[in-house]
């Protein structure tokens, strides 16, 4: 083969590279349909409201705060309170004529039965919660829910915690919502984490809490697919809920901590619609779990631009520039973290300069953690994205990154050529 | 006979067993029931690894693990022979968020555990408010995020540094965090200005005049005859290196120097059921941790009084970590006032791979020092070790030699002794990794 050949075969090959690499990243990666037609929303609408009206006839839940007099006592005004309904009909992707609906969800918040366990975890989804990442009215929302029902936080402890339990079991029965957080240790015939006076095994505990619930929302990285926990070795055996419970609709909301917007998201569509979201193939709500990070990154442009961070601390660094090269995950991590950000939306570890480990993608403790730049993680496909699409899209996106940071690394280096006065 | 009662609230779950005797606790034994298995986890992979599966040991201090991490790390790199010269921003970035996440830790604990178990003990007119302590906590967390990312579970520490470069506007946004979480503590907990209750030099200070829930919850304490309750050893341990406190080791006000070499574990004692917890000890005895033994060790006019005449009781506990809010408030206050943002974030660090060596990181987490030892071989953890500060006084030993908690606990009511045991504030999730 002669030189010219040679030149033009090579070249021919990086066309199609560049190609291939503007096909993938151009591509509408976020296939939900967000628009699925007038008959379907006047449909929708329809059912929600008989629905929300048929709850307006129920009774609050015994010791259920009310939500109005609880926004009234923290200042919280009808115009921000419709602000905030607002902004979640946008996330759950309905129409804005929504709005006045998910309002009156919200204040119906009290109606809803949500039973929440803590197993073999950390505590953070919790705290996450707790401390409120979400806006404030979120925190409000999740702060009754939570302090009236949450094993770790609710006033009462041992055996009237457990009456309390078996009472909302009883008088729920496959109405109430189960919120699940933590893993569930398998070895050792489940020893490795007991609850309640008991002592019941976690297993055993989330099969008997969970039988009688309309939908289980497993929250957090480690109740959806294992978590830390499950890290090699797994010294405990550690699985997620939807790895012991068959039968029943899961909702998952993984990350480590989950969102708690994400979370007031699901119990909204829940009390709107009786029904769960629509889900990706590893059921996580679409609303939330449809787009990757990298397709809203803030630093999207820069990666577009070929402009990454070499090294911690460098110009890079200094000009937010893109994070791949020093182990970002954002191009396979499925989450709505470039949108919704943490802490009431103050910031996000991509916002530090840190760069997303893939908290909300199954294995990300062994996989995904740390400085491994993507192509040398020993990532396989991910085992799933927003339903087929997406997930074929993710198969080739490993792929199609490898390429994407070769040709990148080829214009650094040029550029570096240049700047030091060499030929190109 | 023995009796079980389950502690909830505490980040997990514990199980105390009482011995009673004509009324009275004659002993207690504790019980962790959960384990994740966190150091075998760690073992094998790379040590930047540790960085992001630390700070998940604990979702209420995880940043403290984060950082007893990164020290460990930047250790092994001194160890080594490559030692790490962080810069001044670098270190006052990291003490910030680390008090930010003590002050989270403190609020949360005061308004959702302490206030409404006192309550039920005195029924007194004590009110419980928890969401107060929601909200503030979520302030702390905010200025956390500002240079965090997130919290909980942020992995913005590196060996070198930082991996944030804060503007001068992310560190106005701080200090409005900051100075929103003030007034909101004077306003709602003090019902006076920061820097008077600072002054504070006598339990007397605690004005009965104005009413809050700062001077409710003293009253409260006395009215439970907590200042005569829940003495331990009155001997405090501090270990971590901050400017905001000494490392020091005391036996009643006397003042020792400390070496990490000394810490040892020993397995928990527990009967009745199986438990996953260690004590923790130094020179083979039991010591207090936490806000207390901080406050002891830089001789606070107020907390030498309350020692004198309280010494080391539930009162003087309980009130040692309300005074540490006010005292981590103002001192953060300063500290971002003083960081020169023109410095360097990171400095270089060579390559993991080639670091070989053993490292230790300590720091003052909000219930007292946390040790992470780490071995590294070409990059790769080849051990890892943790003890937590509710090792140290939540351990649970036996009745030859009982540790801070089960002497704290004994001679009192089982009611009493419940709340003493919250008084040291328990994490479940620390305790057993």
């Amino acid at each position: 083969m002669n030189d010219y050949s040679f030149n033009v075969k090579k070249e021919l090959a990086m066309a199609d590279r560049i190609e291939g690499v503007k096909k993938l990243f151009t591509s509408k990666s976020a296939r939900v349909e967000t628009n699925k037609g007038d008959a379907y929303y006047d449909k929708l609408f329809q059912t929600c409201q008989a629905r929300v009206e048929e709850l307006k006839t129920q009774q609050p839940i015994n010791n259920r705060l009310d939500i109005e007099d609880v926004l009234e006592a923290h200042g919280i005004e009808r115009r921000d309170f419709l602000k905030w309904a607002s902004a979640v009909t946008g996330m759950l992707m309905l129409p804005a004529s929504f709005t006045p609906l998910v309002a009156d969800a919200a204040l119906l918040m009290n109606r809803a039965p949500v039973i929440w366990l803590e197993l073999q975890d950390c505590a953070g989804n919790s705290e996450a919660l707790l401390r409120s990442d979400g806006p404030k009215i979120d925190e409000i929302v999740l702060d009754i829910i939570s302090l009236e029902f949450h094993e770790t936080l609710q006033a009462a402890s041992g055996h009237q915690a457990e009456k309390q339990l078996e009472d909302a079991m009883e008088h729920f029965k496959d109405k109430y919502l189960l919120f699940v957080e933590g893993s569930i240790p398998m070895e050792m015939d489940g020893q490795y984490g007991t609850i309640g006076a008991s002592a019941e095994t976690f297993y055993d505990h989330l099969m008997r809490v969970s039988k009688h619930a309309a939908a289980i929302v497993a929250v957090g990285s480690c109740a959806t697919f294992g978590g830390v926990p499950a890290a090699s070795p797994n010294p405990t055996g550690a699985v997620g809920v939807m790895d012991v419970i068959k039968g029943k609709p899961i909702i998952n909301i993984p990350a480590c901590p989950a969102n708690p917007a994400n979370m007031v998201g699901v119990i909204i569509h829940y009390i709107l619609t009786g029904q769960v979201p629509e889900l990706d193939s590893l059921l996580r709500p679409k609303f939330a779990f449809g787009y990757r990070i990298h397709d809203n990154c803030e630093r999207r442009a820069h990666f577009d631009a070929g402009e990454y961070v070499e090294e911690w601390g460098d110009e890079g660094a200094k000009n937010n520039f893109c994070l791949y090269k020093v182990g970002c995950k954002g191009p396979m991590t499925f989450n709505n973290c470039s949108i919704v950000r943490y802490n009431e939306g103050v910031n996000w570890p991509i916002g530090v300069g840190r760069g997303c480990i893939g908290c909300s993608e199954p294995d990300f403790w062994d996989k995904y953690a740390y400085e491994r730049p993507m192509a040398d993680a020993n990532i396989k496909a991910p085992t799933g994205g927003v339903e087929k699409t997406v997930d074929e899209f993710g198969l080739g996106l490993l792929t199609a990154a490898g390429i994407g940071i070769g040709i990148h690394a080829v214009a650094s280096a040029l550029a570096g050529k240049k700047e030091d006065g060499g030929e190109v | 006979m023995i009796t079980r009662q389950l502690i909830e609230q505490i980040e997990g779950e514990a199980s105390v067993y009482f011995d009673i005797k004509e009324k009275k606790v004659n002993f207690a034994t504790v019980t962790f029931p959960h384990f994740r298995g966190m150091e075998s986890i760690l073992e094998g992979k790379n040590a930047l690894d540790s960085l992001v599966i630390s700070p998940r040991v604990c979702g209420i201090c995880g940043h403290a693990h984060l950082m007893a991490t990164v020290r460990a790390l930047e250790d092994a790199y001194k160890n080594a022979g490559c030692e790490i010269i962080l810069s001044e921003k670098a270190e006052k970035i990291r003490e910030f968020t680390l008090i930010m996440e003590m002050i989270q830790n403190h609020f949360k604990w005061l308004y959702i555990v302490i206030i409404p178990e006192l309550a039920k003990l005195t029924n007194s007119i004590l009110e419980k408010k928890p969401l107060k302590g929601a909200y503030a906590a979520s302030l702390a967390a905010k200025a956390i995020a500002i240079f965090g990312g997130q919290w909980p579970h942020s992995s913005y520490m590196i060996p070198g540094g930082v991996t944030c470069d804060p503007t001068q506007i992310d560190i106005l946004q701080a200090q409005n965090h900051i100075d929103e979480l003030i007034s909101f503590f004077e306003r709602e907990s003090l019902g006076i200005a920061l820097d008077k209750f600072l002054s504070f030099e006598s339990c007397k200070d605690f004005n009965k005049e104005i009413q809050s829930d700062i001077t409710l919850l003293e009253e409260s304490l006395i009215v439970a005859d907590m200042n005569h309750k829940g003495l331990a050893y009155d001997r405090f341990i501090v270990m971590g290196e901050h400017d905001f406190t000494h490392v020091a080791k005391l036996k009643q006000t006397r003042a020792f120097g400390v070496d990490s070499k000394y810490v040892s574990t020993v397995e928990a004692y527990s009967p009745q059921e199986n438990t996953y917890a260690y004590n923790a000890l130094y020179k083979d005895e039991y010591y207090e941790t936490g806000p207390l033994a901080r406050m002891m060790s830089i001789s606070l006019p107020i907390i030498k009084n309350m020692h004198r005449r309280y010494k080391d009781s539930a009162y003087s506990r309980v009130m040692a970590r309300v005074f540490e809010i006010g005292y981590m408030l103002n001192y953060a206050k300063e500290l971002l006032q003083n960081i020169d943002i023109l410095q360097e974030s990171v400095v270089n660090v060579a390559d993991i791979k080639k670091i070989s060596a053993s490292g230790l990181g300590i720091v003052e987490a909000p219930r007292g020092p946390l040790l992470h030892n780490i071995e590294i071989k070409q990059g790769i953890i080849q051990n890892y070790k943790i003890i937590t500060p509710t090792q140290f006084n939540i351990g649970s030993s036996t009745i030859e030699k009982p540790t801070s908690v089960q002497i704290a606990m004994k001679g009192t009511t089982k009611e009493d002794a419940l709340f003493i045991f919250r008084t040291f504030d328990v994490c479940s999730v620390c305790t057993t990794h």
